[in-house]
């Protein structure tokens, strides 16, 4: 399965994922209708500093995802693509927050008063098949890629790094 | 190799999903003394509410259990467990042979024993089929009364008041609500979320009576302080025990729940217990409790699955006390030891509260109220048990940390990537 891999080093802080996921969510999918709509179009990815660099950061997908065991309502589920999703499932989202709360990234958004766990889905995906945050990236700190176990290794070397010096 | 299960909400349902993954030739025996598939049990109070119905909170729908082979047996009650012969005796007599079992039998609701608490209009609240028939008696009922100030009577308060209810009441014994969750300001803001819809709370106070009227039926009931409150029907939420009397019956050992070694395996071989049914260690605190939280009967489900299926896998000491919520328009979020530590940090702004609680500069507790945004980072960091850089725990208590600050650690860890 393809992942959203972040280079920390390349990213920027420029927030262009944030207002691309936003306007991919949106009902007029372009930047000019988005922000005219009632219901302001909500992004699901977050620009974030850990020390001195920037991070994006979205649903990891995780392989044993804490908000699927927490959601009670069982609409936070495993899609057959492998996506974790609470759109689509068994059982409806009633905003119960247990996906929030156990959200290691914290990259699942509560919309109060919709009742309703924002997250990412994918569901922003055009011809070229790549989430619409990493074609928004300007410098190719975002990436969509199939994750091997060398890479992997690779990325926790990185995070080592970046751990020294934030946390 | 047949493995069966008697339980068929979040441990049950999430084991025999597990086993079927691992193992596809299994026979899987699936068995509940509620009828239907699984259903969402926290969602109950939406059925009170008349938001929803029964099919409207499931869990499972009935093709699932078609897809993965799992042999349903609803509406049907286990009477007894023969470890020795590996046989299950149900109600009516047939007796079902298992190679192995997981024992998921939940808890129920502890019984009120006040003068008149066995009237029908006098309810628990635990099943699909209790809120079915609250939905049905609250039409015609000008005043409900609920007993307990913990989460499921408050839920029930808020659906009662929902369904329609003009006058609904609510006895609480300790000095404010969510005593186990909450402190004394972040309860407040959650009362007024319930008194903002006419909800009325009476504390320091318990049921002593009901009192009925010329036809026998509830009318009013007494609280132990003598005042009298009107009351079409009752919602007693004292809590609940676990359902360990198989297990017990059967020669296993029981403490407050059913006890489990590492392996989720009770002391009677190739017998396992999953759920609210067993006592598991706090991780935070160390205390032997009894495990009740949904969250945590999925994830003991699903070890207990790999377990069954021969997959070994150890279950470690969970957080015990993780709980969010929303009845009215303030979310609330508590996780861990909340009344402990030997440090704390309190932030209150406009609708919104936030209190951490650190022992030894670590992260052992929280409250969320108003605002819940990245309680999962706080969560990760009550689980990890690490001690905190002061950076890190600056970010903390400005409200500002986010997933970034610990990615390193989270990565490091085995199944979240």
């Amino acid at each position: 399965m393809k992942e959203v891999l972040i280079n920390a080093e390349r990213c920027l802080g420029c927030r262009s994922c944030e207002i691309a996921c936003a306007v991919a969510h949106s009902d007029s999918k372009n930047l000019l209708g988005a922000v005219g709509e009632t219901d302001i179009p909500i992004k699901r990815i977050f620009v974030h500093q850990a020390g001195k660099r920037n991070i994006a950061l979205s649903c990891r997908h995780c392989e044993e995802a804490p908000c699927i065991d927490a959601c009670i309502a069982g609409a936070m589920h495993r899609t057959a693509d492998g996506l974790v999703d609470n759109t689509g499932g068994t059982g409806e989202c009633s905003g119960c927050w247990m996906c929030v709360m156990v959200c290691p990234y914290g990259v699942i958004r509560s919309e109060i008063d919709r009742r309703l766990a924002l997250k990412c889905d994918r569901k922003c995906m055009d011809e070229s098949a790549e989430p619409a945050c990493v074609r928004a990236c300007p410098t190719r700190a975002l990436k969509f890629v199939v994750v091997d176990e060398f890479s992997r290794d690779r990325r926790q070397r990185f995070l080592d790094a970046i751990g020294n010096e934030s946390v | 190799m047949h493995i069966a299960i008697i339980g068929n909400s979040a441990a049950g349902l999430t084991a025999a999903r597990t086993i079927r993954k691992i193992k596809p030739s299994a026979g899987i025996t699936v068995i509940s003394d509620e009828s239907g598939p699984a259903y969402a049990r926290c969602l109950i109070p939406e059925i009170l509410a008349g938001v929803r119905d029964i099919p409207g909170i499931g869990y499972a729908t009935q093709q699932f259990y078609q897809d993965y082979d799992i042999n349903l047996r609803s509406g049907i009650k286990v009477s007894s467990i023969n470890a020795v012969n590996h046989k299950l005796k149900l109600e009516g007599g047939q007796v079902i042979k298992y190679d192995r079992l997981l024992v998921a039998t939940g808890a129920s609701p502890v019984q009120p024993g006040w003068p008149g608490s066995d009237l029908p209009s006098v309810f628990t609240l635990r099943t699909a089929s209790q809120a079915v028939m609250i939905r049905k008696m609250a039409i015609d009922c000008a005043s409900a009364v609920v007993e307990g100030g913990g989460l499921v009577s408050l839920k029930a308060a808020y659906a009662l008041k929902k369904r329609g209810v003009k006058d609904v009441a609510v006895i609480v014994r300790s000095p404010h609500i969510l005593m186990k969750q909450l402190d004394r300001d972040s309860a407040g803001l959650v009362e007024n979320d319930l008194t903002s819809v006419g909800i009325k709370f009476y504390y320091g106070t318990g049921l002593a009576a009901a009192i009925q009227g010329p036809r026998g039926e509830l009318q009013s009931v007494e609280l132990e302080d003598g005042r009298q409150l009107p009351a079409g029907l009752v919602v007693i939420g004292k809590g609940v025990q676990p359902n360990s009397e198989l297990i017990r019956n059967a020669g296993g050992k029981i403490n407050r729940g059913i006890l489990v070694n590492e392996y989720l395996e009770t002391s009677l071989p190739g017998i396992y217990a999953a759920g609210d049914c067993i006592e598991v260690t706090d991780s935070v605190t160390g205390a032997q409790v009894v495990s009740g939280l949904w969250t945590l009967a999925v994830e003991q489900g699903r070890i207990a699955g790999c377990n069954l299926a021969g997959q070994a896998r150890k279950y470690p000491p969970p957080l015990t006390r993780l709980n969010s919520a929303q009845f009215g328009s303030v979310p609330f979020v508590s996780v861990g030891d909340v009344q402990g530590g030997d440090e704390l940090a309190v932030y209150q702004g406009a609708g919104v509260y936030r209190k951490l609680c650190f022992r030894d500069n670590r992260l052992t507790g929280f409250i969320m109220a108003g605002l819940v945004d990245r309680a999962g980072v706080y969560t990760s960091l009550v689980k990890q048990a690490k001690k905190l850089s002061a950076p890190l725990k600056d970010r903390l208590i400005n409200g500002k940390v986010t997933g970034a600050d610990i990615l390193p650690i989270l990565t490091r860890q085995g199944g979240i990537q």
